[in-house]
């Protein structure tokens, strides 16, 4: 895809694909016989709406980053270089399943299909969002989409206990969630997972590895490993590549067999990688975090750039229907994005209700 | 002696209390390379090392759990909440744990945890004065300066006294140029339970503390300006124990009282204090007690919603005005 230099981390601006990165990449498809017949059954629309979902995603947080930069909102926080963790995980599900994403995975809004601009406006705090400019977290249950609070960790008992609720009704559907590797030190992480245990109920949790938590690498307080989890906790568990889509889809779709089936939860950590700062505030302190090398070694498995390489060389696709794909998808952002621009100062919540809505 | 901003203040009041004093040690999150959330602990893990400033992981009841146990075996723990709303994941240790040893068993807990409150465009979860969850659980001072020589005196007295101290800080006033002042030299101390009057007067006053004491000085001069009459500030800075001394006095001096606080209504400070007063000073009243407050709902992220949830300078000027009418 198109890289822009003004807002994209250096290693994405000068993207080349490395031969032993896409190597592994492909690799990586096959290691695993159930994932691989998974990703086998995907055909041509599934493989390229999975690469418009990583499109949609890395272009919404260049936009924000935009704004951003034209003083729009003072701040952002992105998912770029960990697209491939949300968009995966959402393709793999049925709408009548349900996600509760922390802000990092905002992409899981549009990829259950919330209006962009409804995602764009929430940042804004203008009435064109579902909070009504109440709160920036947003969801809608009309698309299965539970807001996360700021509070992390809090977004797994509950979403736990959604699970429990199609387990209770006997409902074939899954619920979903994503938790940093720094919030795993939650209490509510752990109880959430205990709960979900406890109850077998048919839930997912991504543990979203990014080797930082804000400004503190991860490594400063845990030294473990997150893939022992689920053995402790009495939950399946499975390690993803979490900058390669199709590893995540088919881990993901795996899972909410299982859960489908009534085998109980799932815990799948995901490796990944921040390339920016915990929002976009600190990206240059970000990058003093860890030494260059790190950020040379992730830069170069972007999951967009290296899902385009293998679309295009094992795949065959044609490199014009990936930049028709991207076109659509960059109109409709902007759009969104000048649509929600022009609530603000318009279509501002009026303060004369600002009382109204504590009770149902 | 230097000028330095709220902020800088505090950040004094912790080197020169590590300084000082060996057992005191810094716990929270992100604070040692990044250096705080709000750059408050910038350079301390460079000064004194990791083992007194320590990245803890994202658990604010291990934090302030730990903090207790350190206590308990001699140190003396200031913990950070990396935003004040956080607190709620440690509730139960600073509620159940740290508040009740010294009733139960006569060990005192050492512990100061600190922390960013107060609403200043962050929404619901970055935004909430959680005083009240801590006020109404005894063996818990609380403290909240408005004043960048009080940040100093006081986290310092908070420090270095013997029960948990929840000291809250509003961000608001953290880079606030016009707090900018002088800071108190080194040997300088405060004193916990003590108000202040920050503008003197008689005709009433209001009772206030925090950022809000600023919105009730500005509504003072305007109306010492716009109706000749005079009111005294009172700044609580210690809500619990409340220094009940001095606003008994005031209720003396002024007859006429106006609570202000930037927490939520209903079972908010001012509702306490009008029993208080009720109790101690019934009788020197010249009118009903009233009080300007947030609203009753969780603090709003669009700007002007949150204005309209905040207590503001005209709404205090109208309540005040009732008041001297009355
Ligand atoms: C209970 C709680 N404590 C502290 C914070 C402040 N905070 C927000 S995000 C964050 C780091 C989260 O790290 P991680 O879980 O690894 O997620 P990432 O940001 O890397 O995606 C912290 C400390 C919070 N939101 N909630
Ligand atoms: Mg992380």
């Amino acid at each position: 895809m198109k890289r822009y230099p003004a807002y994209e981390f250096p290693e994405y601006v000068d993207w080349r694909p490395d031969p032993a990165v896409q190597q592994a990449f492909a690799d990586r498809l096959v290691a695993d016989p159930a994932r691989a017949a998974v990703i086998g059954a995907l055909d041509r629309e599934a493989l390229l709406s999975l690469y418009e979902g990583l499109v949609r995603a890395r272009l919404h947080d260049i936009h924000l980053k935009r704004w951003v930069k034209q003083g729009v909102i003072t701040k952002a926080w992105l998912g770029a270089g960990e697209e491939a963790v949300t968009v995966g995980a959402c393709a793999a599900l049925r709408p009548e399943d349900v996600v509760g994403p922390m802000i990092r995975n905002a992409a899981a809004c549009f990829q259950r299909g919330m209006p962009m601009v409804e995602c764009f406006a929430a940042y804004l705090g203008t009435t064109d969002a579902i909070t009504q400019g109440r709160d920036l977290h947003i969801g809608d249950l009309e698309f299965g989409v539970v807001p996360p609070i700021s509070h992390v960790g809090d977004l797994v008992p509950v979403m736990a206990g959604c699970a429990l609720a199609f387990r209770l009704r006997g409902e074939p559907r899954v619920a979903v969630t994503w938790t940093g590797d720094g919030s795993t030190a939650t209490g509510a992480v752990h109880e959430g997972l205990r709960m979900a245990s406890a109850t077998r109920a048919p839930f997912i949790c991504f543990v979203q590895n990014n080797l930082v938590a804000l400004g503190t690498r991860g490594q400063a307080h845990f030294t473990g490993d997150f893939a022992d989890l689920p053995a402790a906790y009495g939950m399946t568990g499975m390690v993803v590549d979490g900058n390669n889509v199709l590893d995540v889809y088919a881990a993901t779709v795996l899972a909410a067999e299982r859960c489908r089936r009534g085998e109980g939860p799932v815990l799948i950590v995901a490796q990944t990688f921040r390339m920016g700062g915990h929002a976009t505030h600190d990206e240059r302190e970000a990058r003093e975090l860890f030494p260059p090398e790190v950020f040379a070694h992730w830069g170069q498995r972007d999951p967009i750039g290296c899902f385009e390489t293998w679309l295009v060389e094992a795949r065959g696709v044609a490199p014009e229907a990936l930049s028709a794909i991207e076109a659509r998808v960059d109109a409709a952002i902007e759009a969104a994005a000048r649509e929600a621009v022009s609530g603000k100062g318009v279509r501002e919540p009026d303060p004369a209700t600002v009382a109204q809505g504590v009770w149902a | 002696m230097a000028v330095g901003t709220f902020l800088e203040a505090l950040r004094e009041a912790l080197l020169e209390e590590m300084e000082d004093d060996e057992r005191v040690f810094l716990l929270g999150e992100d604070i040692a390379t990044y250096g705080g959330a709000f750059k408050l602990t910038q350079g301390f893990v460079e000064r004194f090392g990791p083992g007194r400033v320590i990245d803890t992981p994202i658990a604010e009841g291990g934090i302030i759990g730990a903090a207790i146990g350190a206590a308990l075996m001699g140190l003396r723990p200031v913990a950070e909440m990396q935003f004040l709303d956080f607190i709620s994941c440690g509730f139960d240790q600073l509620t159940n744990f740290a508040a009740k040893v010294h009733y139960r068993w006569g060990q005192p807990v050492p512990i100061v945890v600190r922390g960013p409150g107060g609403a200043a465009g962050g929404g619901p979860f970055h935004s909430q004065s959680v005083e009240m969850y801590f006020i109404k659980t005894p063996g818990i001072k609380v403290v909240e300066p408005s004043t960048a020589a009080d940040a100093k005196l006081l986290l310092k007295a908070a420090i270095r006294d013997p029960n948990p101290v929840l000291f809250i800080e509003h961000k608001g006033l953290y880079r606030a140029p016009a707090l900018r002042e002088e800071l108190p030299d080194r040997a300088a101390v405060g004193e916990l339970g003590r108000a202040a009057i920050r503008r003197d007067g008689s005709d009433l006053v209001i009772i206030t503390y925090g950022a809000m004491v600023h919105k009730s000085l500005e509504a003072a001069e305007q109306i010492a300006r716009e109706d000749g009459a005079q009111v005294r500030v009172l700044d609580l800075r210690t809500l619990q124990p409340m220094d009940d001394a001095a606003i008994m006095e005031a209720v003396r001096a002024c007859a006429r009282v106006l609570i202000v606080h930037e927490d939520t209504r209903t079972a908010g400070l001012a509702g306490e204090i009008t029993a208080r007063i009720n109790e101690q000073a019934f009788e020197w009243l010249d009118a009903p007690i009233r009080r300007v407050t947030a609203l009753d709902t969780p603090v709003p992220y669009n700007k002007n919603l949150e204005a309209a949830f905040l207590p503001q300078v005209p709404d205090i000027v109208r309540a005040a005005r009732g008041l001297l009418d009355y």
